[in-house]
């Protein structure tokens, strides 16, 4: 069994492999692949990214409390996304997902990311944006867990520096799909001119970030801490 | 709950044949439209898609919603355009030639750049507008059912995490009455003050959804879940008419598909605007008349009913 699924593991790696050469070689000139189109390539490559994450969490064993956690927390971040969304930016899901992602680890931090994502957006509406929000908070949760490698104890001045930085992080690669998509010449000075345009939403998401995890941070390290005892 | 939840929801059932499409169906006909759109770069090519799209959503009552996503998408337009304007060197008809301005260099506006922007923003619109169909005529439960087949544990977490929305949304009103109640100032005072208050709440609502979750885990293993290979079943009926849009759907993308692999969705913006022909007009009108089909269908059920 465990075989099967090493199999399984490296050829999606090798899909992804492959997925982020053939963007490579549209890069260079003089090749058939040139100038291929990126639009669709970067959103088959964001497709197949959340697939591999959910994949392989079908495949782990998972307790049925554990499954209910991750739809309660993900309601959660839902529920603080949506009472937020009058101020474009502000974001608390951002630091429910990291807490999470901190105490539980990679895999529950990711499902919680990508969840709360889809689910919010089933009542602010979806959009081409979907599977880039799934992905990048997905990605937010795996960040932070990593915080936690060799942890005991909450450490709210790191965990708030990594909060003010994801909040930029979700920023820039959401623009990078703006930029691949509809923008010509792919060059550094479109780049800049994008990421330039959204940085007020990203300070202000960055900014959001760092004071939800002063306010909530330690409480909610240890309610959750204590939940995990029961899983 | 059930009541609550279809309130808060995108998704409001109408009485029409739109809605009443397979969730596969519906979408299908996105997920051609998702593509073609990221395929073509012809104007006329994404004007034959946004049209459909747009008499489709109109047929099925979502016209005025969809508003909201237009003006969303306008703003997101603009700042393409701008930027395509401003910083693309490639175009050969100038219009405006300006002053040197630090970090971008010396202005220089070419018509080919303002049309860049504006086809691509054509693209984002039609992008835009067909999710917009999807949010309003998918029945999310629907859809989530569809897919239920293919994953156990990650879609049972998303149908959960869609029931347990508007539940802690109620909560949230009931807490912050118990506490208005005792005295605990949520709407006046200093902004600090209000977010001192509202600071237990979170922290309820937290532990009470906890709690909660260990119960629905404990109903989950009392009904057997996990405890053998899943079962699922289909209520959604297919129709006919299903499978013609689905059939003309797939031609539409097979159509294309040829069609860029020719060359002919393709357009070239940079040096100089290539002519379009009339060749492109045609293809991409009868692109244009099979995605209407679900329009067509629409109309032609209201008129003749049985």
């Amino acid at each position: 069994m465990l075989k099967l699924v090493d199999k399984f593991r490296s050829r999606y790696a090798l899909v992804l492999i492959m997925l982020i050469l053939l963007m490579v070689a549209t890069l260079i000139p003089e090749n058939p692949l040139y100038n291929l189109n990126w639009a669709l390539l970067s959103t088959l490559l964001v497709f197949v990214a959340i697939l591999v994450f959910f994949w392989s969490f079908e495949r782990s064993q998972v307790s049925s409390k554990l499954v209910a956690f991750i739809a309660t927390m993900s309601a959660l971040a839902a529920v603080a996304r949506i009472a937020f969304s009058a101020i474009v930016s502000l974001q608390p899901a951002t630091f429910i997902i990291m807490i999470c992602a901190y105490v539980f680890g990679p895999q529950i931090g990711f499902m919680v990311g990508a969840i709360s994502a889809l689910v919010s957006n089933f009542f602010l509406g979806q959009g081409p944006w979907t599977p880039w929000q799934m992905l990048c908070w997905g990605l937010c949760g795996v960040l932070a867990s990593f915080l936690a490698i060799g942890q005991n104890e909450f450490r709210l001045g790191r965990f708030t520096v990594m909060a003010g930085f994801l909040g930029l992080f979700y920023g820039w690669v959401i623009n990078l799909w703006h930029w691949a998509a509809f923008m010509y010449p792919l060059n550094i000075k479109t780049f800049l001119a994008v990421y330039a345009s959204s940085v007020v939403f990203d300070v202000i998401h960055a900014i959001g970030n760092m004071v939800f995890s002063v306010l909530f941070g330690t409480t909610f390290y240890h309610v959750l801490k204590r939940f995990k005892k029961y899983i | 709950m059930e009541d609550g939840n279809k309130k808060m929801l995108a998704y409001q059932f109408k009485d029409n044949l739109i809605y009443k499409l397979h969730p596969l169906t519906s979408m299908i006909f996105v997920g051609v439209v998702f593509v073609l759109a990221l395929i073509f770069s012809h104007p006329a090519f994404l004007l034959g898609l946004l049209i459909p799209v747009g008499v489709v959503l109109g047929a099925a009552g979502n016209l005025m919603q969809g508003r909201n996503y237009i003006k969303f998408s306008l703003i997101m337009v603009l700042t393409i355009v701008l930027i395509n304007v401003l910083f693309s060197r490639a175009g050969t008809t100038i219009i405006y030639r300006g002053s040197e301005i630090p970090l971008i260099g010396a202005l220089e506006i070419s018509l080919e750049a303002i049309l860049y922007g504006l086809g691509m923003g054509l693209r984002l619109l039609v992008i835009i507008s067909v999710f917009c169909f999807y949010t309003y005529t998918v029945n999310p439960d629907k859809a989530l059912r569809l897919c239920g087949r293919l994953g156990g544990k990650s879609v049972l977490a998303i149908t959960l995490s869609l029931r347990l929305f508007p539940l802690m949304i109620k909560d949230f009103q009931r807490i912050s009455e118990i506490q208005r109640c005792r005295g605990v100032k949520l709407s006046t005072g200093s902004l600090w003050q209000r977010a001192k208050n509202t600071l237990p709440i979170i922290s309820i609502i937290l532990l009470s959804s906890l709690e909660r979750s260990l119960q629905l885990a404990e109903s989950m293993q009392a009904r057997g879940y996990g405890s053998g290979p899943r079962s699922s079943y289909d209520r959604d009926l297919w129709r006919p008419r299903d499978y013609i849009i689905i059939a003309l759907s797939i031609i539409a993308l097979l159509l294309g598909i040829w069609s860029a692999l020719k060359g002919w969705s393709a357009y070239r913006y940079y040096p100089i605007l290539e002519e379009i022909s009339g060749l492109d007009c045609v293809l991409a009108s009868f692109i244009a008349i099979i995605l209407l089909l679900p329009a067509i269908l629409n109309w032609g059920g209201k008129k003749w009913p049985l």
